[in-house]
């Protein structure tokens, strides 16, 4: 493949943010992107903010702590059983 | 060897891979029930059933999918009996990069380097609660394993039982519907920071 060939716009990139930020892509599509992003300052900041909006949201949903009772309730429903 | 020492080891057996994925089995139950009571209630009725059919597992696969399977099963079938409360509204769109153009808008990106985790550490968990309400049950099922997982899309649709592209759209159209119902949830309870409301291009409305 030619380097005229790697070149894909800005809708194009667009279209492969979820999957990009996913690393739901194949190599070879996600450095086409990569390049994109280099060279593009305002995909580039929305890609930014995209991964960080959805790190954020990890962070926020994992902070739950399981209750310290929980294991000894299934080991008690265990021995039930 | 007794039947009871067998029983004994396969219990210890079932315990040791369970205890590991515990904490995020509880974390995925307690988003989808949105009740810690129910989550544990969930995650011990989940246990119960994967106890009793362990002997169908294979030693050496992937024993948090074959859990996680059993977990959404009983959750799903938790929903049939449910009735959604009324109060509740479903978002079922959204546009893209919401929160991106809404934190533009109000200036929010200028005045924080991490605009969404501000808003998000000013939520509390019925705040967040309400927002993933917004989402329909499968789309929540499928946002909560990737959030509480961090799955790939083909574990996710091996726990859920569909094809990879439908997790993939669920998950693509439900994290936009998420931004969506958590900005408004940030909204209605009056979180969001005081910035000074700018047009999409930055200036000053």
């Amino acid at each position: 493949m030619n380097q005229q060939e790697r070149i894909i716009t800005c809708e194009e990139t667009f279209r492969r943010l979820e999957d990009y930020v996913d690393r739901e892509i194949s190599a070879e599509e996600m450095e086409r992107v990569r390049q994109h992003l280099a060279a593009c300052e305002g995909c580039a900041h929305e890609f930014h903010f995209q991964e960080q909006t959805l790190q954020a949201l990890r962070n926020r949903l994992q902070r739950i702590a399981m209750p310290a009772t929980l294991l000894s309730r299934i080991s008690q429903a265990l021995a039930q059983e | 060897m007794s039947e009871n020492r067998q029983n004994q080891r396969e219990t210890a057996q079932f315990e040791a891979l369970l205890l590991p994925i515990l904490p995020k089995a509880y974390g995925t139950a307690y988003h989808l029930t949105h009740s810690r009571d129910d989550a544990e209630d969930l995650i011990q009725e989940a246990s119960l059933q994967a106890y009793r059919a362990f002997h169908t597992f294979q030693t050496g696969t992937n024993f948090q999918a074959w859990f996680f399977k059993i977990l959404i099963n009983l959750f799903r079938n938790h929903c049939r009996k449910r009735k959604r409360e009324p109060e509740i509204a479903i978002l079922d769109d959204a546009p893209d990069l919401y929160l991106y153009t809404q934190t533009a808008q109000t200036g929010l990106q200028k005045s924080h380097s991490n605009p969404v985790e501000v808003v998000l550490e000013r939520m509390n968990e019925a705040h967040i609660r309400c927002a993933i309400a917004a989402l329909p049950d499968e789309y929540q099922i499928v946002c909560i394993l990737y959030f509480i997982n961090e799955l790939a899309y083909q574990e996710i649709a091996d726990m859920v039982g569909v094809p990879v592209g439908t997790v993939r759209s669920r998950l693509h159209r439900g994290r936009k519907i998420l931004q969506k119902s958590l900005w408004h949830v940030a909204e209605e309870e009056h979180l969001l920071p005081i910035t000074k409301k700018l047009s999409y291009e930055g200036n000053p409305v």
